[in-house]
C-alpha cells in the first residue's frame, strides 16, 4: 500500500467517481466470471471463491512481501503508472493461475496432498468423489490456506515489518519474509482448517487429520469458525495499518523499526480483539435471528453465524480500504485519537452500508443472487475480495492513476 | 452468555475458554412465553412415498450443474438430461380425530412419463384424482423435481386448489397456468431443448404462501391438526421459499413432513417449539436436504447431534437427504425408519440406493 503525495487538493467528488468506476469494473468481472446466468459461471461458489482468493493473495504477496511494485519503480526511469498497472496485473492474473493450476492442481495435490488437487480426489475414488465435489473440496481447501495466507501477510506488514531482516538486502528481506509467512501459513492451517478438509469426505479422512478439536466449544465442527476468527482479526490489523496510520503499535518501535516485542504484542492483541469481534457480532446476531443451536441450518446454524461474522468483517475491511483510497481517510483532523475514531466509525458505518447493498434487491439485480440470508453457494466474502482485489491493484500497481498521482516509495 | 462472564472468562482463563465460553449459546433453549398457535390434533397420519427418486443417477444430475454454472445457476437454464428425470411426490393421508380420513398430495414431480407411470401403474393415485378423493395439493418448493411434472396431475384435474409459495419467478407461473413450453440451450451444440411443458392450464383455487400466513398467525391452517408454514429461504438454483407441513399428532406429538427441508429439520422443530401450543416434538418425514450430493462436511455431523438433541422420535427421510448421512444417523441412534426392498419392483432405480434401506424409498409407507 503505497504512500502517494497529492500536488492538489484532494477532491473528494472525484473520489466518489473513481469509486463508482471501480464499482463498474468490479460488477463488469462479477458479470463475466461470476454471474451463474452468463459466461464462465466460476461462482459455484468455492471454485470462484478459491480463484479470487488466490488473486488477491498474488497481489500482496507481489505488493507486500516482493515490493515488486516498488522494485518496478527503482528499475524504470520514467514510472508511466498505466503501463505499471497494466504489467503488474497481467503478472498477478498468471501467478494466480500458476498458484491454482499449477503449483496446488498440479503439483502439491498430484504429489503430495490429494485434496488439493480435483483429480487426485476422483482418482481416489469412493462417495461423492465426481469432478464437481471434487473441484469445489479441493478449492475449499485452498481457500482457507490463502485465508491463512492474508492474515500472516497483513499481520506481518503491521507487526513485524522488515525485522528481523532490516540490516539485510532486499532480496535477503523478501525471501526470508516468503519463507516465514509461508510457514506460519502452512502452522496455522493445519490447525485451524486442515481437521475440517479432512472431514469433506466420507468416510473421513481421520488417519490424516483429527476431528475439528472446536466442535465442542463452537457448537459446530466446520471451520467457518477459524473463518470468522481470521476474518474479524483481520478487521483491527487493517483498521490499525490503512485508518490509525499503524497505531498504536507504532509506539513499540525502536528508532522506526519493528521489532519482535511489537510483533508478539500486535499478534495477541489483535488476535484477542478480534475474537471480542467475534463475539459481539455472534451477539448481535442471535438478538436478530434467535439462539442458534447444534445441527441449525440457515440463519438457525453456528457454522453459518461463523462465517457471516467473518462477512461482516470482510465489509468492514472493505469500507476501510474504499475511506482510505477514495476519501483521503477524511477526517485529517490534528487530533490523532480524533481522527482514528472518526474514520473507524465511518468505516464501520461504511461497512454496514454495504452489507445492506449486498442483502437488498440491488445485489440480486447487479450480482444475479438469490435474495435472503445464508443462501447455500453464496457468501458475500468473495465479491467483497473481488472488490478489493480492484482497489489495491488501482492503489498499488497503479499508483492510484488516475485519481491520485503516485510517487515511488522507498524499497521497504 | 453475557459480555461482562465472557469478558470475565477470558481475564481468568485466556483465550480459549473465553471462546469455549460462547459454546452455551449453541445449546437448544426452551423459547420465552410468546402467545402460541393451537392448531388442533389429529389421530394420526399416513405417507405413502409415491416417488422420492427425483434423479436416478447422482452423477449426471451434478454434472449437469456444474456444466451450467453451479448451485445458483436458473433451473431454466440447464437442457437437464430427461431419461434422468424422475421426481418427487407424495400422498398424505390423515385420521381426523372422529376417525375420519381425509388425502391431499405434495408435490407433483418432475418427468410427467414417470409420474404417469407413478400415477397410473405403481399407485393408485391416477383413480383417487378422478374420483376427486384428493382434497388439494400443496407444492413445497418451485425446484424442477418438485414442480415440473405439474402436466401429469393437471391433464387430469385442472381445477385443484394448491398452496403454493409466494416466491414464484415468471417462468414457474408460466409452466403452472399460462400452457409453457420452457427450453433451454445446449451449450456444445446450440440446440435449445425440451426442459418441461403444461399443456393444461391450472384453473383452480391457489393459495400462495407468505410468512405472514392466515390472519397473520404465520401459518395456514388446512384441516384441524395439519397446518403449512412457509419459510423464506434462499435455495439451490434460484429458487426461493419453502411450505411444511405440520401434522399435531393425538398424544404424539409435532409431525412435520417436507419436499426438501431446505429450511433446516431442526430449524422446523424450533419453530414449532416457539409457536405450538403443546409442542411435544415427534417425528419427520422427507427430504431432509442435507447431503443430497452423497458428500460429507462436518456440519452434517452437527445434525446428527442436533436431531438427538431435540428429541425426535422417529425420522422418516429419503430423496435429498442422502443416504450416507442416513446411515450414519442411524448407526448414531438416531431411530430412522427403515424402508423395504419394494422400490426394486419399479422401472428406474437410484444409483446410490443401498442394501441398508435406511431411506422410505419409492412404494414404502411410514404411519405416525
Amino acid at each position: 500500500m503505497a504512500e502517494e503525495t497529492y500536488p492538489h487538493k484532494f477532491n473528494y467528488f472525484f473520489g466518489f467517481l473513481n469509486l463508482a468506476g471501480v464499482f463498474v469494473i468490479v460488477w463488469f468481472l462479477w458479470y463475466v466470471f461470476m454471474n451463474p446466468n452468463t459466461v464462465m459461471k466460476l461462482y459455484t461458489p468455492m471454485y470462484g471463491f478459491a480463484l479470487v482468493v488466490v488473486f488477491i493473495s498474488g497481489i500482496l504477496a507481489m505488493s507486500n512481501v516482493c515490493r515488486l511494485p516498488d522494485i518496478y519503480g527503482s528499475q524504470v526511469k520514467t514510472v508511466n503508472p498505466v503501463v505499471k498497472g497494466i504489467v503488474l496485473t497481467v503478472v498477478a492474473f498468471f501467478l494466480m493461475i500458476f498458484i491454482n493450476y499449477i503449483l496446488f492442481w498440479g503439483f502439491i495435490g498430484k504429489f503430495g496432498v490429494a485434496y488439493f488437487s480435483p483429480d487426485s480426489i476422483v482418482i481416489s475414488g469412493g462417495t461423492g468423489a465426481e469432478p464437481y465435489v471434487a473441484r469445489e473440496n479441493a478449492s475449499t481447501a485452498i481457500v482457507y490456506f490463502f485465508a491463512v495466507f492474508l492474515w500472516m501477510v497483513l499481520f506481518w506488514d503491521l507487526g513485524f515489518g522488515r525485522w528481523p531482516w532490516q540490516a539485510n538486502s532486499l532480496g535477503v528481506r523478501v525471501w526470508s519474509k516468503m519463507f516465514v509467512i509461508l510457514f506460519f501459513v502452512i502452522f496455522f492451517y493445519t490447525i485451524l482448517f486442515h481437521p475440517h478438509v479432512c472431514y469433506l469426505f466420507y468416510p473421513a479422512q481421520d488417519k490424516a487429520g483429527v476431528a475439528p478439536w472446536w466442535e465442542e466449544m463452537a457448537g459446530t465442527g466446520s471451520a467457518f469458525f477459524s473463518l470468522g476468527l481470521i476474518l474479524c482479526t483481520l478487521v483491527w490489523i487493517v483498521f490499525s495499518s490503512v485508518l490509525w496510520e499503524g497505531r498504536p503499535w507504532n509506539k513499540l518501535e525502536e528508532k522506526n523499526e519493528p521489532n519482535f516485542s511489537k510483533g508478539f504484542v500486535v499478534f495477541v492483541t489483535t488476535l484477542t480483539l478480534g475474537i471480542i469481534l467475534l463475539f459481539v457480532l455472534l451477539q448481535i446476531f442471535t438478538s436478530i435471528w434467535g439462539e442458534p443451536f447444534v445441527g441449525g441450518q440457515y440463519t438457525d446454524g453456528p457454522d453459518w453465524r461463523y462465517i457471516h461474522g467473518a462477512e461482516v468483517a470482510g465489509f468492514f475491511l472493505l469500507a476501510a480500504f474504499i475511506w482510505k483510497n477514495y476519501f483521503n481517510n477524511f477526517p485529517n483532523i490534528k487530533s490523532v485519537w480524533g481522527r482514528c475514531v472518526i474514520r473507524s466509525i465511518i468505516a464501520m458505518a461504511l461497512g454496514m452500508l454495504i452489507y445492506w447493498f449486498y442483502f437488498s434487491p440491488l445485489a440480486t439485480f447487479f450480482l444475479a443472487k438469490v435474495e435472503g440470508f445464508a443462501q447455500p453457494g453464496d457468501t458475500p466474502l468473495v465479491w467483497t475480495l473481488l472488490f478489493l482485489s480492484i482497489i489495491l491493484i488501482q492503489s498499488d500497481f497503479f499508483d492510484g492513476w488516475p485519481l491520485k498521482r503516485g510517487k515511488n516509495k522507498e524499497i521497504g | 452468555m453475557k459480555r461482562r462472564a465472557f469478558l470475565k472468562s477470558m481475564a481468568a482463563g485466556g483465550l480459549a475458554a473465553s471462546v469455549a465460553g460462547t459454546a452455551g449459546m449453541m445449546l437448544p433453549k426452551e423459547a420465552a412465553g410468546a402467545k402460541k398457535i393451537d392448531i388442533g390434533e389429529i389421530k394420526g397420519v399416513k405417507i405413502d412415498v409415491l416417488t422420492e427418486t427425483s434423479w436416478f443417477d447422482n452423477d449426471q444430475f451434478k454434472k449437469d450443474i456444474m456444466d451450467y454454472g453451479g448451485a445458483m445457476t436458473n433451473q431454466y437454464t440447464i437442457p437437464w438430461k430427461w431419461d434422468n428425470a424422475g421426481g418427487y411426490a407424495t400422498l398424505i393421508t390423515v385420521t381426523t380425530l372422529d376417525g375420519q380420513e381425509r388425502k391431499f398430495m405434495m408435490d407433483f414431480g418432475w418427468n410427467t412419463e414417470w409420474m404417469d407411470y407413478i400415477y397410473e401403474e405403481k399407485s393408485d393415485v391416477a383413480s383417487l384424482i378422478s374420483k376427486d378423493e384428493i382434497e388439494f395439493w400443496v407444492l413445497s418448493h418451485w425446484h424442477l423435481d418438485h414442480f415440473w411434472g405439474v402436466e401429469s396431475t393437471l391433464k387430469r384435474k385442472q381445477d385443484i386448489t394448491l398452496y403454493a409459495p409466494a416466491t414464484y419467478y415468471p417462468e414457474d407461473m408460466a409452466l403452472l397456468k399460462e400452457k409453457a413450453h420452457h427450453k433451454a440451450k445446449d451449450k456444445e451444440t446450440g440446440e435449445m431443448m425440451h426442459i418441461c411443458k403444461n399443456d393444461y392450464p391450472h384453473t383452480g383455487k391457489l393459495v400462495l404462501c407468505d410468512e405472514k400466513g392466515e390472519k397473520g398467525e404465520g401459518i395456514y391452517r388446512l384441516m384441524p391438526g395439519v397446518a403449512v408454514k412457509y419459510y423464506d429461504v434462499p435455495i439451490l438454483l434460484r429458487v426461493r421459499g419453502e411450505n411444511v407441513l405440520y401434522f399435531n399428532v393425538k398424544d404424539k406429538g409435532i409431525v412435520t413432513v417436507t419436499g426438501c427441508c431446505h429450511p433446516g429439520v431442526l430449524s422446523l422443530f424450533s419453530y414449532a417449539r416457539k409457536n405450538f401450543a403443546g409442542y411435544k416434538p415427534y417425528g419427520c418425514y422427507g427430504g431432509l436436504h442435507i447431503s443430497l450430493f452423497e458428500t460429507w462436511e462436518p456440519k452434517f455431523d452437527d445434525i446428527i447431534k442436533g436431531v438427538k438433541a431435540f428429541k425426535i422420535q422417529k425420522l422418516g427421510c429419503n430423496h435429498c437427504t442422502g443416504w450416507i448421512w442416513a446411515e450414519k444417523a442411524a448407526a448414531a441412534g438416531i431411530p430412522v425408519v427403515k424402508g423395504t426392498n419394494k422400490y426394486k419392483s419399479y422401472k428406474k432405480t437410484s444409483t446410490v440406493a443401498k442394501a441398508s434401506n435406511v431411506f422410505l424409498t419409492n412404494g414404502d409407507t411410514v404411519v405416525f
